[in-house]
């Protein structure tokens, strides 16, 4: 273990810590500019989140310790996942090999679960309704989840992203197979659902629509501006899964020093506003599905994640 | 670029695809435009065989099925569409999407073990079981739904089922034997429309799921 590949880890938390709200910022500006709109600063987001951190912190009669505690769980998980997955390395870091695609899906649970315990402790309705939502869609998301690491398994012949995104970048005919097209496509879907992006979830309908913001509804000051964080992170974290393993896994710098990290992180920014601009098309040009109607979508999720096991199986190849 | 099977297998899927859209969409219109994008799948697999073949009857094959299934049946059928206003949707598919999703691909994978078992000593090729699972759910569609428009889409996709087994399997079918399996299915078709305007005299179940809406 070389402090280079030490170093990337903390860079690539660093990375993640610092530039998920900017990706949201970016995504919001984006968002605004196809409805004619100036919109917010692209650092928006961190000016709130120092907003939310000067503010003060106000507990609802009855919360347990547990409501305090989830957004700092959370928090922490999804910043052991920053220094597992491959964002600005293409090649193992010191903590990789402790977690592969299962062990990341099962953190992004574990951050689901607490936040979700929060909800249920704040005693409020409009959380509850918010955790029970996110529940009984995530019956058919997380299968999906992990149904598609079941596909990267099939393509890669193991279950580490370092592994398919070294395959992927090597191999067109692995790139353009039917498992990996169908995967990909799958995984997107889930993106938009797991980011609450529309048609699913539209942050404009207040609670109306509400699935993840619901939850968190009464938290406040730091706690809110923690849980806040997190989603940024998630959704930096799930979008740059989808860039470098997925969609498009080519041109990281494989040697393992600081200035190959350094370009690495442009090309994931240029990987992310391009996968930006493609989230904003799509928002602009969906209607938000009906609350019921989101089973219908992630059925479709589910589907194609099977449907990219049952390809290989009926085809011979990934 | 990808070699001829692996652009020969992305066709499977994508023509294994527009089925499970086809198995979860109530609307009609959009299963019509379903079915044609479906055959035309199946006219780029028959065009592309013929390519590599050098055959001109899988050329001609390709040339009839875009002409018959991806043009002039759609256009008969959603010319039906103009007329009748409750024809334009199935209600009580549309409050089961996500299990006629899930359902067709559990069928999927239910007529891909019944091939293993049965027809894959036979027939060895990756892909083999591509037609077989469209084909089941083709009987499927047909099975499930209600209104005649929609059980004659299913019955086109069961023929294009036997199309796409064709061109896999058989090659150098006579192309007249596959000519009058397009005059069988605009038999169908024509069959289809008649029944649906009888069931207009007659009344039908879907309608009355209709007026209950209407405000």
């Amino acid at each position: 273990m070389d402090w280079a590949t030490q170093a990337a880890s903390v860079l690539q938390a660093a990375v993640v810590l610092l530039l998920a709200p900017l990706l949201a910022g970016i995504a919001a500006r984006a968002k605004a500019w196809t409805e004619s709109r100036r919109g917010p600063s692209i650092f928006q987001p961190y000016r709130d989140l120092a907003k939310y951190l000067k503010k003060e912190t106000l507990l609802p009669r009855g919360a347990s310790r547990v409501f305090v505690v989830a957004p700092f769980v959370a928090f922490g998980t999804y910043l052991l996942i920053a220094i597992v997955v491959p964002i600005i390395t293409p090649y193992p870091i010191p903590f990789a090999p402790t977690v592969d695609f299962l062990g990341g899906g099962l953190l992004f649970g574990l951050a689901g679960i607490v936040t979700l315990l929060a909800a249920i402790d704040s005693g409020s309705n409009y959380s509850a309704l918010g955790a029970s939502r996110t529940v009984s869609f995530a019956a058919l998301a997380e299968p999906t989840l992990i149904v598609v690491f079941f596909a990267v398994a099939v393509i890669s012949g193991t279950n580490s992203p370092y592994v398919t995104n070294n395959l992927l970048t090597a191999s067109t005919a692995a790139y353009l197979s039917p498992t990996h097209l169908l995967v990909t496509a799958a995984f997107f879907l889930l993106l938009l659902a797991e980011t609450g992006k529309l048609p699913v979830e539209s942050a404009g309908l207040m609670e109306f629509g509400m699935i993840e913001d619901g939850r968190i509804f009464e938290h406040s000051g730091r706690l809110l501006g923690l849980f806040r964080w997190n989603g940024w992170m998630k959704q930096f974290l799930l979008c740059s899964v989808f860039v470098n393993v997925f969609a498009l896994p080519w041109g990281m710098i494989a040697t393992p020093t600081l200035w190959g990290a350094a370009a690495n992180i442009v090309l994931l920014l240029a990987k992310l506003g391009l996968l930006v601009a493609i989230l904003v098309v799509v928002e602009a040009t969906v209607a938000k599905v009906r609350l019921f109607k989101i089973r219908d979508f992630l059925a479709l999720s589910f589907s194609l994640a099977v449907l990219a096991v049952f390809a290989f199986a009926v085809l011979g190849v990934p | 670029m990808i070699s001829a099977s692996e652009a020969t297998a992305l066709v499977g899927v994508g023509i294994l695809l527009t089925a499970l859209y086809l198995q979860s969409e109530s609307f009609v219109d959009p299963l019509i435009r379903g079915i044609a994008l479906q055959s035309l799948l199946v006219a780029g697999l028959l065009a592309g065989l013929a390519w590599t073949e050098q055959s001109i009857e899988l050329a001609v094959l390709a040339g009839l099925t875009i002409a018959v299934r991806s043009l002039l049946i759609p256009y008969v059928l959603r010319a039906q569409l103009q007329s009748f206003r409750w024809r334009v949707r199935e209600v009580r598919a549309a409050h089961r999407v996500t299990s006629h999703a899930l359902g067709a691909v559990a069928l999927a994978i239910v007529a891909w073990f019944i091939f293993q078992e049965t027809l894959a000593p036979i027939f060895p090729q990756p892909g083999a079981a591509l037609p077989f699972i469209l084909l089941v759910e083709g009987l499927f569609m047909l099975a499930t739904r209600s209104t005649t428009l929609v059980q004659v889409i299913g019955y086109l996709e069961a023929e294009n089922a036997v199309v796409y087994a064709g061109a896999l399997f058989a090659k150098s079918f006579p192309l007249f034997v596959e000519v009058v399996v397009f005059l069988d299915v605009l038999g169908v078709v024509l069959v289809g429309i008649i029944l649906s305007i009888q069931r207009e005299v007659t009344g039908t179940p879907e309608e009355a799921s209709l007026s209950e809406l209407s405000g």
